[in-house]
């Protein structure tokens, strides 16, 4: 394998107001690979990207990309470390004020002294990747979700990064769609050796690209290791989880009274 | 591109347009004139009684107005008012010494200014001299006060 | 009883901090170093802020004027003082009236807008992907927003109170026959460039800040959905008019009340 991992996080507390959604979270995630963060929804994947990405910081514990502790960075330190990083969002995020185009130009605009002519041939390279040269000029209000979020993805990679942070790509796409996300995804990380975080809850189509999984639920590491080790995993939650059963450790009802009381009961809330 | 251009006009224009409302409230609205000369002198008068008149108000000669009232104090020598007022500078040692200024008042209900009205003395008026002849504002209760008393008398 | 008083002191600290994270907000975005880039994207937003307002004010101020005219000259015609229509109008045209109404359709006008439009731009993860991209959103979004406001609101004002004194001399002197004479030189008589038109300006520019200032900071922090947006865009409107007719009573006192 590769020599230390890219990003690692050690003991990862996290809570908001009063509920805690990391209670020590533990991982290593190798360079030039595709790692995958899985897990019900509602177990903070998204905000376990924005702790890496240094937007949160946590209660205890560190993150480390390469070796630099992300939130012991100034913010300009910081700023600087985040254009070695890409991050796909799950809604695209395009800045809806600026073209195709400009949008995918928009981080070298703002981070290198290109001339034009090269910007341009960067960013027809980058929208060729994704397949999106022929709609360079439309503006975001105009592309299909799945559009958008190549765009958004050929945007993540405008600068080259080391690594891209997927957030929920494949959530909400028709089954084409799905298969293009994956398939750019997959021979992205082939192409350039970038590493890459993937966190979704698309078992098949996740577990078809990564090359390591982790699965977390009720803050921690539930289970951890490549695709194929993963089936076999003993554990009740993950194996709900991986098999998609409706009930199980995870419960399907939502905390509440004993049914047969609640229905009775009169004077209670509504 | 020729959108942004457009648009960068646009507020190119507003921006004039703004400018151009500055001056229209300075040149029409608050009456100062562009030909206003630097150069300006002092003059100071004593009034027993100014009424109403305020500082900021106008000096006319003749209707003409030729400066403005720039303070006004009590005097405590003499326990009257004790005004200084600025003169256009082309006025400057012009003046003769025995000018009379006088506190008018424009309309029945309007505003309070200083009337100046030429004498005819050789010697003239500089920067920082003080009118003698001066006559104070006319308050309305002090002249019903004489109609009545000399009702009286009669 | 004791629950009350809990309440209270935990909605006070929250009202404080709040506020010191305004006060924060502004101070962040406010200060940075201009760019080209930056001075274009402030040209785009003096446009959408300044320019797209320009119509509405501009109505309103000759409307405004008009009324005043009308309003002013059967109350002065019973003391045959209609001479001092011109005076009347542009005096609280200059001093209250174009600096307060300009900053209100200022703020129903641009301030909801900038709440919006900030707060869509929150709602679909463009700040976060801002800042994942190493831009501040602060100074990138937020910046040429808050110095378009403060620049264009002046302006406006200006426009506001010009269309102002025309409408009052239309109707006046046009219509109800004042001496166009009086209606001017009355005017010129009694307003001062410094007191009257300086300190309305002066007003406006204390307003932009607050309208401006409270607009941008309910976008940037308001709870990134459409409830949240639309409640977002309400506050912006009533805190905005509130602080501005608070502030104008205040700023009134300070330049003209008491001091002769």
């Amino acid at each position: 394998m590769t020599d230390s991992p890219f990003v690692e996080v050690e003991g990862l507390h996290y809570s908001r107001g009063e509920t805690s959604i990391f209670r020590g979270v533990d991982m290593a995630i190798p360079r030039g690979r595709i790692t995958a963060i899985m897990g019900p929804s509602g177990t903070g994947k998204t905000t376990l990207l924005k702790l890496i990405g240094g937007q949160l910081t946590p209660d205890a514990g560190r993150v480390r990309i390469a070796g630099e502790d992300v939130h012991a960075l100034s913010r300009k330190a910081l700023f600087r470390l985040r254009r070695r990083m890409g991050m796909l969002f799950q809604s695209g995020a395009l800045f809806s004020d600026l073209d195709v185009y400009e949008n995918v130009a928009f981080p070298l605009r703002v981070h290198t002294d290109l001339p034009e002519s090269m910007i341009r041939d960067l960013v027809l390279l980058k929208l060729q990747a994704v397949g999106l040269r022929g709609a360079r000029q439309l503006m975001p209000a105009e592309l299909s979700g799945g559009m958008a979020r190549r765009v958004a993805l050929a945007r993540a990679i405008a600068l080259d990064p080391e690594l891209i942070l997927y957030d929920e790509p494949f959530v909400g796409q028709d089954p084409i769609s799905m298969g293009v996300l994956v398939q750019l995804i997959r021979r992205l990380n082939d192409a350039l050796g970038l590493t890459a975080v993937v966190v979704s809850h698309d078992i098949k189509e996740t577990l078809s690209i990564a090359d390591y999984v982790y699965v977390i639920a009720d803050g921690q590491v539930m289970a951890r290791g490549a695709p194929a080790d993963l089936d076999v995993d003993r554990d009740p939650r993950v194996r709900q989880f991986v098999h998609g059963e409706p009930d199980g450790p995870v419960p399907f009802h939502y905390p509440a009274r004993d049914f047969y009381a609640d229905l009775l009961g009169a004077g209670g809330p509504k | 591109m020729k959108r942004s251009k457009v648009m960068e006009l646009g507020v190119g224009l507003f921006m004039l347009a703004g400018i151009l409302g500055l001056v229209f409230l300075g040149l029409r609205v608050s009456g100062l004139s562009l030909e206003r000369p630097a150069s300006s002198f002092e003059l100071e008068a004593n009034f027993a009684n100014i009424g109403g008149l305020k500082p900021r108000a106008r000096v006319t000669m003749a209707g003409v107005t030729v400066g403005r009232v720039q303070s006004i104090e009590l005097d405590t020598d003499w326990y009257d008012a004790h005004v200084v007022m600025e003169l256009d500078g082309s006025l400057e040692d012009t003046l003769p010494e025995d000018t009379t200024a006088a506190i008018l008042t424009s309309g029945l209900l309007g505003e309070q200014y200083i009337g100046l009205s030429v004498g005819g003395a050789p010697e003239t008026l500089g920067d920082g001299d003080r009118i003698r002849d001066t006559q104070s504002a006319l308050v309305l209760e002090e002249l019903i006060q004489q109609f009545v008393s000399n009702m009286a008398k009669e | 009883m004791i629950d009350h008083i809990v309440r209270l002191g935990r909605w006070g600290c929250e009202t404080l901090e709040r506020l010191g994270d305004a006060g924060i907000f502004l101070a962040q975005s406010m200060f940075g170093v201009p760019s080209a880039e930056g001075v274009r994207l402030w040209l785009r937003q003096m446009h959408f802020v300044g320019v797209m307002s320009l119509a509405i004010v501009l109505v309103s101020g000759l409307f405004i004027g008009m009324v005043l005219a009308l309003q002013g000259y059967t109350i002065l015609v019973d003391f045959g003082a209609e001479d001092a229509l011109g005076q009347m109008v542009a005096l609280s045209l200059l001093r209250e009236l174009a600096p307060v109404v300009a900053a209100l359709l200022f703020a129903g006008r641009a301030g909801s807008a900038l709440t919006a439009e900030i707060g869509l731009m929150k709602a679909t993860e463009q700040l976060t992907s801002m800042e994942m991209i190493g831009v501040d959103p602060l100074r990138r979004v937020v910046a040429p927003r808050l110095w378009a406001g403060f620049v264009a609101l002046p302006l406006l004002t200006i426009g506001f109170g010009v269309v102002g004194v025309w409408g009052g001399q239309l109707v006046g002197v046009q219509w109800l026959g004042v001496f166009e004479g009086s209606y001017w030189g009355n005017m010129q008589a009694s307003v001062d460039f410094v007191a009257d038109v300086g300190n309305g300006l002066l007003k406006s520019l204390v307003f932009a800040l607050v309208v401006t200032w409270i607009a941008v900071y309910q976008g940037y922090a308001l709870v990134p959905t459409s409830e949240g947006i639309s409640r977002a865009t309400t506050r912006t409107v009533v805190y905005a008019s509130l602080a501005v007719l608070g502030l104008d009573f205040v700023l009134t006192a300070v330049m003209f009340g008491g001091l002769s």
